[in-house]
Order: C-alpha cells, then structure tokens, then sequence
C-alpha cells in the first residue's frame, strides 16, 4: 500500500512538473526533448563561456540554428559570437543535432521564449512548424530576427527581419553557370538528357527555394534555346515548380530526390542511382551534405569532371566545406554557390541589438556567389570559403 | 495381452528446425532480390553497383557482427550507432587539429570504442540495469560526446590523396584502372574469426550459455560476470572498427548523427537468424542479414521508390524476419 501511494505521489509530481515545464502543453515527446535538450547544453555550455567574457552584456539572446551538422553553421554561430563579443551583448546559441530534427527544434524555440530574452534569432528547420510558438513570441513581446531561411507564412508581425541569402536566387545562379557549361551538349543532343538534383528534405524554406530556383531557372533558359524540359521525382519539387512538362516528351529530365533523412549516406545513395543513368550530363546538390553525398557517390563511379564533351556529368554544389572546396579545386566538382553564413550571424546579432536598442529594422538579404576553380582564390569570394 | 507400448510421437522435422536453415533462407532471400533488382533497373546490374553496396555496408557489417554477441546473450546494445560517430570524431580531431598520425587516431577510436563497450558490460552486468536502458544511456552520452571531442566540428578524416589518407586504401585498392573492394576479405576474414570465437572458445560458448539460461551458467561455477561484460566490450570493438569503415567511406563525419545506424545492425542480425530473445545466432547469418537490408536500401532507389517507400518495404522484412524467427521457434519446441 505504502509502495503503491508513493509512486502515485511521484508519478503526479513528474507529470506536474512536466506541465509546468511546458507551459500547459502536454506533448508524448516533452521528456525525450528534455534529455536531447541537455545533451544539447554541453555544446551550448561551451558557446556561453566564450560569449560572456565580455563586459556589461546589457542584452541577453537566445540564437537557435537549424543544427550543428555542417560546419556552414559553425561558421554562422562564429559570427553571431564575433558581434556579441563587439557589441557586449549576451548569446546563448542552440540548436538540434540534425536539421531534419524539427520537433527538438520547436521545443527548444519554446524553451528559448520561456527564458524571456530581448530577443530570439531563428534558422527554421520547418516552415510551417514554428508558428504557433512564433504567436506566443509575439504575445510575449519577444521580437524574433530569422536568419538563412525565412518562414513565410510567420504570424503578422511575429519576425521583425529575416537575413537570409536569396535562397531562390542562389538556386537559379547556380542553373545560370551549370546551363552556360551545358548549353553545346543540350542543343547537339539526339536524345533526351537528364540533370539530376538532390535535395537534403523538401520541408525548409532555403532548400526548397534553391531547388525550386534551379529548376524554374534552368527550365527558363532551356525553354528560350527551344528545348522542352520535364521534371520528375519527388513530389514536393514537381507540384511546385513552374512547369513539370511532360517526361515522355521532354528533351531534357530534371529528376530530383530526396532521401529520409537528411544525411550524406542517403544522399549518396540517391545521387548513386542518378549518376548510373546513362544519359544523366549535370548535377545539382543544393546545400553542404547533398554536394557531398554526391561526391561521395562519385568516389565510385568516377563520373564527374568539367569537360562536358568529353563525357564528364558537370555537377554543381552549394556552400564549402573542405571536402567541397578540394573537390572543386582538382576538377571533380564544376563549382558550388557559396553563402555568407559569417556576415549572417554578425547581422542577426547586429539586427537583434538594434531591435533592442529601439531602432525599426528590415529585411537583410546577403549574397551569394558562384565559385569554381577559376575564382576560388580571390578576395571576394575567399573569406566565405569556411573549411 | 498388454497394450502395445506406445510408439514415441513421431518427431516432426521441420524445415525451420534445422540447423542453419534461417542462414540458407536469408542467402536465397539475398540473391532473390539481386536478381529482382538486375532484372527490374539496368543501372543496378553495374559493378560500379556492388562497389558502392559493398562501401556503404561496412559500417553496418561491422556493428552486426559486434551487436551480435549482445543480442546472443539476450541484451541488445544500442549505442553503438551514436558510438560509431563519437569515435570517428575523437579520432578524427586528433588527426586533423592536432596533427596526430593516422594510425593514431584510428587506435583511439577503436580503444574509444572498448572504453564504451567496457562501460556497457559493467552496467548491464555488475550494476544489472535492463540492456536496453543501459545502452539508450550510453547512446545519448556518446552522442553528446562526440560534439564536445570536436568543439561542435563536423570532421573530414584525410581524403583520398592528401597525406596520411592511406586508410582508405584498406577498404578499396585500385588495381590497373579497376577498383576493388578490399574490405569485403577483411570483413570476410574477420567473419570466419568471430565465427570461431563464437563458437569454438571459452567467450563466445559463455555467451551462448548466458543468453540460453543464465541462472544455469552461474550455478556451473561460471564466471558470468566477466563474460557478460566481454560480449559488450566485443561490441565496443567492432563499434570502434566500424567507426573507421564509416570514415573510410563517407567525407565529412558530422556530430549529433549516427542514431538510426544501429537499428539496421540489430535489424540485419535479427533477420540472419539471431535470435530476438537470445541464446542462438550465428556471426555468418548476420553478415547475411546486413546485406539484404543493404541491399533495400541501395536497390530500391534504382527501381524508382521514393525513400519514404523504401523505409516501409525495409520495415516490413525485418517483421517477416522476425515472424520467422518465432515460427522456428515454435516448431523447435513442439517436438
């Protein structure tokens, strides 16, 4: 009897203190969010220690990135350190340790309002699933700041600025260069050729937007040369993209993929079964784990090159990295779209300091750049290089 | 006149109850669906195919061949997906930022790995926590500790052709313009080895005892103990192998990945004919078992699956796998 009383007491004190701890909100996943968010805190401990040597750190922000998967993101997180440390304010960065994590991200975003900072900045894993604790920011009076991929559907007023890279954009910069490199092979070719994308998932707002750039953008450019270009592949990318065309008469497939989760080895693979098909002539990889998954899937096949006559698929990247930045540099990879994950971070700290400090704020868009071989060393582009 | 005495019951022999016949079924399951993916995708029937199989599925070979001493004794060890990430980052970093040598870091990964493993051993068996509570814990602390051995880093081992990448060459040699998969003889080699172990030293018949009826082997004057502990540490090792294999294979080793590696090992060992509740399994059958998961996963995007697809088809094997393993059971038993 006594056993049985004590752990009806014990199991009401948890599940209180759970209710507590989540604001009313009872959710299956709130303990195992919990614990994933204490192993969360060794990363976040060692980032707090570097930040709060500095003086005064008047404002406190809680920056929370899409995850800790690639080292764009570790670039960015240097960044929003750099500007804390300049402008002596506080940062607590976090954020999940895969980007197809999306639940962990949202807890923590409603941990992140629950410490009621001055201001939260915000990679979202997920478009559509930060709205309603972006409502309760709002509600609270927290200002939220976005940064690499925006939520467009945010609550009216909910998120003051969004810096990101014209995700769109850099998706149709990248079909510019790889059509341009493509363009003889196309106009001379008897059959119908394939390009193949790969995205890491079809829920954010960065990559959808670059896959969606790439193949609005190079369907554009192939449709004005008088080819008829089909899309095929995972439904997301087809349902949205400008025109899907018809694949039995298409003189160009473009077939994107997309794995379960987002990591190198089921981006590999996915790229594998592309780079076998014989008429593939171009590849698209539209951030840092797809371009790797598909040089990892090349490392086989040794299908990859520059010289498009020659044979060679032409595939084109996204972001650095070091294994990106070598695979470009000896002629395996044609060039990749680089963001500014540095200047991204400094300017969502930068935004949040003036929120606070009372200023109005707009949207930032930051830029990015087509590199390759040729251009990789200068000093425009080099600093944004991150290894 | 007595009755007559009465005959013993005919004993049924069914075809699961031999000896070996889950490995012979998963054998044939493995050719079947090579042959249905050939047949059905023209690009599957590449070498360039099975090159790229066999790369993406040492990590996993290795886990299963480690995870099965665990699952024998009727534990499971889950962390060694997680594990496989930390080592690959602890070794990694030394590599890279601290400028140690290759086969440094590959020692320490592996010792990583049998640190972990050890840990295991001595939670299961000395402080007698439930395997899978106490492997999930190991889990989650080696997934944090890999982002803490690498300051939050995602790791790039040395790639092929830069200075001390020489350990790629151990999985994959090219020979006259033609690529070979080394590392399918070393996985081979390293089968027949364990296989031995399992079945021919004090380790792995203690194991065997530990799994089929533990209270028995205690009162045999057994040092269980040590043993239990041992099939944990067994699957440190291989953890630790499996961590340089991944290394090996794939560039970039990121921090917070890795969970999810270590349902396709128990998965792969499960369908070769371990058994879900312990006491059987073969290090052969496993290896088996590995590569008809392999085998989904890199197939059945050739035949233009969606990977959504490709999980539920993967899903669906590993029950039939397990339906067959209680069947057999059940046969065994009304003899």
């Amino acid at each position: 009897m006594k056993k049985k009383v004590l752990a009806a007491v014990m199991s009401v004190a948890m599940i209180a203190t759970l209710l507590a701890g989540c604001g009313g909100k009872s959710e299956g996943t709130a303990a195992l969010a919990e614990e994933k968010k204490e192993e969360a805190a060794p990363a976040e401990e060692k980032k707090e220690e570097a930040s709060t040597e500095t003086a005064g750190g008047n404002y406190k922000f809680e920056i929370i990135v899409k995850s800790y998967q690639s080292s764009y993101w570790q670039a960015a997180v240097t960044g929003v350190n750099q500007a804390a440390e300049e402008l002596g304010v506080t940062v607590s960065c976090t954020g999940p340790n895969a980007e197809s994590d999306i639940a962990d991200q949202v807890n923590m975003l409603n941990s992140a309002i629950n410490n009621a900072p001055d201001g939260i900045g915000l990679a979202a894993c997920d478009q559509d699933a930060c709205l309603d604790a972006l409502q309760t920011a709002m509600d609270k009076g927290i200002p939220v700041v976005c940064f690499d991929s925006g939520i467009p559907k945010a609550p009216a007023g909910s998120v003051l600025s969004t810096i990101a890279t014209d995700n769109y954009g850099a998706g149709a910069t990248a079909a510019d260069n790889l059509y341009a490199a493509l363009k003889d092979k196309i106009a001379n070719a008897t059959a119908p050729v394939r390009i193949g994308e790969v995205n890491q998932e079809a829920t954010s707002e960065s990559i959808t937007s670059r896959g969606l750039g790439f193949i609005d953008k190079f369907t554009e450019l192939a449709t004005a040369d008088g080819k008829s270009v089909a899309v095929i592949g995972n439904e997301y990318y087809v349902n949205n993209c400008k025109n899907a065309g018809d694949e039995a008469s298409a003189d160009i497939i473009i077939e994107v993929a997309v794995p379960a989760q987002t990591t190198v080895e089921l981006c590999a693979t996915e790229a594998s079964v592309i780079l076998n098909k014989e008429d593939t002539i171009g590849m698209f990889g539209s951030n840092q784990v797809a371009a790797e998954g598909i040089l990892t899937a090349n490392g086989n096949l040794g299908v990859l090159g520059c010289d498009a006559a020659a044979g060679d698929i032409l595939a084109a990247g996204f972001d650095a990295g070091s294994v990106i930045k070598s695979a470009i540099k000896d002629g395996t990879m044609f060039g990749a779209v680089t963001q500014s994950p540095l200047a991204m971070g400094i300017k969502t700290v930068e935004t949040l300091t003036a929120i606070a400090n009372g200023e109005t704020v707009s949207d930032i868009p930051t830029d990015g750049y087509w590199y390759d071989s040729t251009n990789m060393e200068d000093a425009s582009i080099a600093p944004n290089l991150y290894d | 006149m007595s009755k007559a005495v009465n005959k013993p019951a005919e004993k049924k022999v069914s075809v699961f109850s031999k000896p070996g016949s889950q490995k012979l079924i998963v054998l044939l399951v493995v050719i079947a669906l090579f042959v249905f993916f050939s047949v059905f995708s023209t690009n599957f029937r590449k070498y360039t195919t099975v090159l790229s199989i066999m790369d993406y599925s040492y990590y996993i070979v290795l886990m299963a061949i480690g995870v099965t001493f665990p699952l024998i004794t009727g534990g499971v060890d889950l962390s060694i997906g997680t594990g496989l990430i930390c080592y690959s980052l602890a070794g990694g970093y030394l590599i890279v930022h601290c400028g140690w040598p290759t086969w440094a870091g590959m020692l320490v990964a592996v010792l990583f790995g049998v640190l972990i493993g050890t840990l295991n051993g001595v939670l299961v068996s000395i402080m007698n926590l439930p395997p899978f509570l106490a492997t999930l814990c190991t889990c989650m602390i080696t997934r944090g500790l890999g982002s803490i051995c690498s300051k939050g880093f995602g790791i790039s081992w040395p790639t092929s052709g830069s200075e001390g990448s020489w350990f790629r060459d151990i999985f994959k040699v090219t020979i006259g313009g033609t690529k070979y998969p080394l590392g399918f003889l070393w996985v081979l080699i390293l089968v027949a080895v364990m296989a031995f172990v399992l079945n021919h030293t004090k380790i792995g018949r203690y194991t065997i005892a530990i799994g089929s009826n533990k209270e028995a082997t205690t009162l045999s004057g057994i040092n269980v103990k040590f043993y239990h502990i041992m099939a944990y540490v067994i699957s440190g090792f291989f953890a630790g192998l499996a961590s340089i294999a991944y290394s090996a294979v794939f560039s970039t080793v990121q921090p917070g990945t890795g969970a999810g590696f270590e349902l396709e090992a128990i998965g792969g060992a499960i369908i070769g004919g371990v058994s879900a509740s312990g006491g059987s399994g073969t290090i052969g059958g496993s290896l088996l078992g590995v590569f008809v998961i392999c085998l989904l996963k890199t197939g059945l995007p050739y035949i233009g699956l969606q990977a959504n697809w490709q999980q539920i088809i993967t899903g669906m094997v590993l029950i039939g796998a397990v339906m067959v393993d209680i069947l057999k059971k059940k046969k065994t038993e009304t003899v």
